[in-house]
């Protein structure tokens, strides 16, 4: 994981890591921890089984792509989000649950706008 | 002489696919009438229990779907299968093998009707369909017929369902549920036998609430009989259906016996 990373590590909810069997097991991302991203989107991708987010993260020499995993469309449409809510380009923040296994992905958390306003409002 | 035989059978065939088109096309009374007696569920559900944010999950987590799932609770079992499932619950190994091995798109009755996926319910004189997102249709038939004789049924994954109205109440009577299945996916060691006879009692509480009272019966397994409640609450931004389609842009493979998560493709399948 690159240091540069603009990342902020916060302590989440303890919870235990029990399958969630939406789709597939959620023991795959730390709950107990929680990640912020700060980049750029590269494409929403808005998908069965989920959507993902790709983000562009600023890191040395290169940015980092992280891969963002949410709900499924339906899940997301009943609570306001559409396949262009966000699009490439645009400066959000995430945050997430990240993978256990290290690698640049989470399970979505929440987004905001780089003025600080959330993406969707809950 | 072949010519007007062969006009003779056009204008029959005509004359009969005419009057089927007209009996196809409309409702006699009696079934107008039928129709105004149903109750309106229009609209989309989902179960309560998964009502969930962004991430996919509701907001508790995997701790509140386990609180909250009455199927996954522990089944009434009579003293002999009570010992076989408290085995399988020791046996950790077979469990998170299971776990780690399974990506979950569909579900048998009754963790259907309790899991993520939205439904809609349509109500038709001969039949209501409960018709979910993920393409899954359980057909319940209430024209007053009996479930199929015993040569012409087999177990499945929804079973063989009938049903009749009492006012408002949609009575559900199930049988023929596949004894391999799981209540849900996630709870391996619970089982139920193919003697399973359930009933269900779906109605609408409120505006925005619906309800299923379901009752296991099964004497081959439990004690007594198993009961639970389970809600369904309307999605209000929910205009109209969307599919669910597990294989569309699958980025969770199981490798090694495990979940991962793949980069993206190029272009995911549209």
């Amino acid at each position: 994981m690159d240091k540069k990373l603009s990342m902020i590590a916060i302590a989440g909810a303890l919870l235990m890591a029990l399958p969630a069997w939406a789709h597939h097991s959620a023991a795959i991302f730390d709950d107990q921890k929680s990640t912020m991203l700060s980049g750029t989107v590269k494409s929403f991708q808005w998908t069965n089984p989920h959507c993902w987010i790709q983000v562009l993260v600023p890191g040395e020499p290169d940015a980092v792509e992280w891969s963002v995993e949410m709900g499924s469309p339906s899940q997301l449409y009943n609570i306001g989000w559409k396949p262009k809510t966000i699009r490439p380009g645009d400066k959000i923040i995430l945050q997430i649950h990240p993978s256990r296994d290290g690698k640049n992905a989470g399970l979505f958390i929440s987004a905001t706008s780089a003025d600080g306003k959330p993406v969707v409002m809950p | 002489m072949k010519k007007s035989v062969l006009t003779l059978w056009l204008l029959t065939t005509v004359s009969l696919l005419c009057a089927t088109c007209i009996q196809a096309a409309t409702n006699d009374a009696a079934r107008v009438r039928a129709f105004a007696r149903e109750p309106n569920w229009t609209g989309i559900w989902q179960s309560s229990v998964w009502l969930s944010d962004a991430s996919g999950r509701p907001p508790g987590g995997t701790a509140q779907v386990r609180a909250t799932e009455q199927l996954w609770r522990d089944p009434p079992y009579n003293d002999e299968w009570e010992a076989t499932y408290r085995a399988a619950l020791r046996d950790t190994v077979t469990i998170a093998a299971k776990d780690a091995g399974v990506t979950v798109c569909l579900r048998s009755f009754p963790g259907l009707m309790e899991g993520p996926r939205a439904f809609q319910v349509a109500i038709l004189p001969e039949e209501t369909l409960i018709v979910f997102e993920s393409g899954q249709v359980r057909h319940v038939y209430t024209d007053g017929r009996a479930h199929p004789s015993e040569d012409d049924l087999w177990p499945t994954d929804l079973g063989d369902s009938i049903g009749h109205w009492e006012g408002d109440t949609l009575v559900i009577d199930t049988i023929e549920r596949k004894s391999s299945e799981p209540m849900v996916p996630g709870a391996w060691a619970s089982l139920l036998s193919e003697q399973a006879h359930f009933t269900e009692r779906l109605r609408m509480v409120d505006r925005d609430t619906l309800e299923d009272r379901i009752t296991i019966v099964d004497p081959v397994a439990l004690a007594r009989p198993w009961k639970m409640a389970v809600q369904f609450k309307r999605r209000p931004h929910m205009q109209r259906m969307l599919p669910y389609d597990c294989t569309e842009n699958e980025r969770n493979p199981v490798v090694d016996g495990k979940v991962t998560i793949a980069p993206p493709r190029e272009k995911p399948k549209q």
